[in-house]
C-alpha cells in the first residue's frame, strides 16, 4: 500500500439501529500522516462510525477500508496497526496501570511487552505505573488509554473524545502529545470531538458531521473561509451595490444586515477579493464608507453549518 | 492470552481470594469442631482425622468452593462487557472465539488455584490428626473426594461463565448462575418422574454418577450428559461473544 493512499476509506457507510439512522451515507478518505478532526454535536453518530471502522459494530450499508484492508472482513490485519480509545478508556480498576498494559500486551503479542515502558514514559505515567487504576484521575486514565493504544506501534490512532474531562493544563498537554504523534512519529490521528476549540488547535483537517451525515470537510482555513459573512461593507446605495456585487463571479451571497450595510459571502476571504469588490463598487459610482474583512471562528462556522441555514462550503474536495 | 485472562480473574480479589479464604477457613472450622466434639465425648467420637475429617473437607470444599466457583465463573463471563474492557480486548484483533476458549482455560485454572489450598490443608489434616484404625481412609477414597471437589465447582463455574457471557451485568450474572445451580438444576430432577432414563441424564444425577454415585445412567452416558450440559451453556456464551457489538 503506497503512502499516498488514504489510511481510512469510507464509502457510503450507513449504520441503522432499527428505524434510527446513526450514520448516514458517509463517504470520506482520510490521508496518511495528518490529524483529522471528526467534529459533531453530541449524538451525531461520531462514536458509532468509529465503532464500525474498528469492527466493533457492523455497518448496515457501505464499505470500510482501514490500512487498505476491508473491515470487518480483514479486521485482524486492519487492526494490527491501529490503536484506539472508544468513548472512554476502560481498564481493570483493581490492577495497576502497568498490569493493565501487560494484560493487553498478552493479547497483542510478545513484542508489545517491550513497548510498555516506552508507552508509559511517552504519556508520563512511569511514576504511577504501579498504582491501581481505580486511584487514577480521569486525565491519568486518558493518558493510560493512549499508552495502551501505543502497544501495537500503530500507524493510525483513533481517539474518541480523548480530552473529555481534562483540565486546561491537561488539555494543553494532550494537544502537545497528539501533535507529536503526527509531526514526530508520522502517525495518522483520527480524533473525534464536540470541542471545537480543541479540534481547531489539534487537527490539520476537519470533517463536520451532523445527525449522522458528513456536512462539510476541508482544512480549518478552508472551512472558515467559506463562511456566510466574509466581508462587510457600508455603502450609500445598498440596493444598487447589491446588484453590482451579485454580478461578481467570486461572490456567493449578499445579505443586508442593516439599512446601509451588506454582508457578503466570498469563495475565499483574502485581500484580492476585498479589493476587487471595492473596486467594482467604486467604479459603479457607489460611495463606500467602510470595508471590513470578517473571518469567522470555526465555532461560528460550525454552528452555521450544523444549523443547516447556509449553503455548504466550497472546500468539498476533502482533506489533502 | 490465557495468562493475561487468568491475571484478570485472579485479580478480582473479592471473588477469587474470597473463595480461597472461605473454603480454607471452612476446613479449619471442620477441624476445630471435630477436635471439640472429640474432646467432649471421646468415646462417641474417637477419631478427629481419617474418615470424619475427609467427610468434613468434602462437604466444605464441595459446597463453599462450588458457590465461590460459580461467582468466579459468572464474573469471568460478564465482567469485561459490564466494565467496558471487552471492546479493547476485541480491538487487539484476536479471534473472539479464541479469546473465549482462553478465558475458559483461565477460569478452570483460577478455580483450581482457589480450591487447592483448602483441599491440601484438609487432606493433610485427614492424615495428621489422630484417628482410630476403622476410620482410616485409603487412596481411592481420597481420590474420589478430590475428584468430586474439583469437578462439581469446575462444571458449575464453566456453566456460570456461559451464563455471564449472555449478560451485560455482573450482578445478574451471579444471581442467575446461583439460581440455576441451586434451584433450576435440582428442579430438573423432576423429569425422572416422567422418565427415569431421561431423569438420570439431568445435570445433577449425571454429575453425581461420574463422581462416585453407583446408581443412575451408565457412567459413559452420564459423562456425555455432563459434557452436553456444559457445552449447552458454553456454546450459548460463545455465540453471544462472537456476534455481539461492543
Amino acid at each position: 500500500m503506497s503512502a499516498s493512499e488514504p489510511i481510512i476509506r469510507l464509502a457510503g457507510v450507513t449504520k441503522r439501529f432499527g428505524r434510527t439512522v446513526a450514520v448516514d451515507d458517509v463517504t470520506i478518505d482520510v490521508p496518511r500522516g495528518r490529524c483529522l478532526g471528526w467534529l459533531g454535536p453530541n449524538g451525531s453518530g461520531k462514536t458509532t462510525l468509529i465503532r464500525c471502522m474498528l469492527g466493533l459494530a457492523r455497518v448496515s450499508a457501505g464499505t470500510i477500508e482501514v490500512r487498505g484492508r476491508a473491515v470487518p472482513r480483514d479486521v485482524r490485519e486492519a487492526l494490527a496497526g491501529v490503536g484506539a480509545i472508544v468513548e472512554e478508556p476502560r481498564f481493570y480498576p483493581y490492577l495497576s496501570g502497568r498490569r493493565n498494559l501487560e494484560v493487553m500486551a498478552g493479547f497483542v503479542g510478545h513484542e508489545a511487552f517491550g513497548r510498555i515502558d516506552a508507552a508509559l514514559e511517552r504519556v508520563e505515567l512511569t511514576g504511577a505505573a504501579g498504582t491501581a487504576v481505580k486511584k487514577y484521575s480521569l486525565g491519568m486514565r486518558q493518558r493510560l488509554g493512549v499508552a495502551r493504544s501505543l502497544l501495537t506501534d500503530p500507524e493510525l490512532l483513533i481517539l474518541d473524545e480523548p480530552s473529555n474531562g481534562l483540565d486546561p493544563a491537561g488539555m494543553a498537554e494532550f494537544r502537545r502529545m497528539i501533535r507529536s504523534f503526527v509531526e514526530e512519529d508520522g502517525r495518522t490521528v483520527f480524533i473525534s470531538s464536540h470541542l471545537l476549540d480543541e479540534v481547531e488547535k489539534i487537527a490539520d483537517d476537519i470533517a463536520i458531521v451532523q445527525t449522522g451525515s458528513l456536512v462539510a470537510q476541508g482544512t480549518v482555513a478552508e472551512l472558515v473561509a467559506g463562511g456566510a459573512t466574509a466581508v462587510r461593507v457600508r455603502v450609500d446605495e445598498p440596493d444598487r451595490a447589491r446588484a453590482v456585487l451579485g454580478a461578481l463571479r467570486f461572490v456567493t451571497g449578499v445579505h443586508a444586515s442593516e439599512p446601509r450595510t451588506l454582508d457578503i459571502s466570498l469563495e475565499r476571504v483574502d485581500d484580492e477579493s476585498s479589493m476587487a469588490l471595492t473596486r467594482a463598487l467604486v467604479e459603479s459610482g457607489i460611495g463606500v464608507a467602510e470595508v471590513v474583512q470578517r473571518r469567522e471562528s470555526l465555532e461560528e462556522r460550525f454552528l452555521e453549518i450544523t444549523r443547516g441555514s447556509e449553503p455548504r462550503p466550497q472546500a468539498e474536495e476533502g482533506p489533502s | 492470552m490465557t495468562r493475561s485472562l487468568l491475571r484478570t480473574i485472579v485479580g478480582r480479589k473479592g471473588s477469587f481470594l474470597g473463595t480461597a479464604g472461605v473454603t480454607l477457613a471452612a476446613v479449619v472450622v471442620v477441624a476445630v469442631v471435630l477436635v471439640i466434639v472429640h474432646g467432649l465425648r471421646p468415646g462417641r467420637n474417637p477419631s478427629i482425622g481419617g474418615q470424619p475429617m475427609l467427610d468434613g473437607v468434602s462437604g466444605a470444599v464441595w459446597l463453599l468452593g462450588g458457590v465461590g466457583a460459580i461467582v468466579i465463573g459468572a464474573l469471568a463471563g460478564s465482567y469485561d462487557v459490564a466494565q467496558g474492557t471487552m471492546r479493547y480486548l476485541v480491538l487487539t484483533g484476536v479471534r473472539r472465539i479464541g479469546m473465549y476458549v482462553a478465558r475458559t482455560v483461565a477460569l478452570v485454572a483460577a478455580v483450581l488455584l482457589a480450591l487447592v489450598p483448602a483441599l491440601v490443608l484438609g487432606l493433610v489434616l485427614v492424615f495428621v490428626l489422630p484417628s482410630e484404625p476403622e476410620a482410616h481412609v485409603n487412596a481411592s477414597e481420597v481420590g474420589d473426594v478430590v475428584w468430586t471437589c474439583i469437578l462439581w465447582p469446575t462444571v458449575f463455574a464453566v456453566i456460570a461463565m456461559g451464563i455471564g457471557s449472555l449478560l451485560r451485568s455482573n450482578g445478574a450474572a451471579v444471581a442467575i448462575s446461583l439460581f440455576f445451580a441451586f434451584a433450576a438444576a435440582p428442579l430438573l430432577g423432576l423429569v425422572s418422574a416422567a422418565s427415569e432414563t431421561l431423569g438420570n441424564l439431568m445435570l445433577l444425577p449425571a454429575l453425581a454418577r461420574v463422581t462416585g454415585d453407583n446408581h443412575g445412567a451408565p457412567i459413559a452416558a452420564a459423562g456425555l450428559a455432563v459434557v452436553a450440559w456444559v457445552a449447552l451453556f458454553w456454546c450459548a456464551g460463545a455465540v453471544r461473544i462472537s456476534r455481539d457489538e461492543y
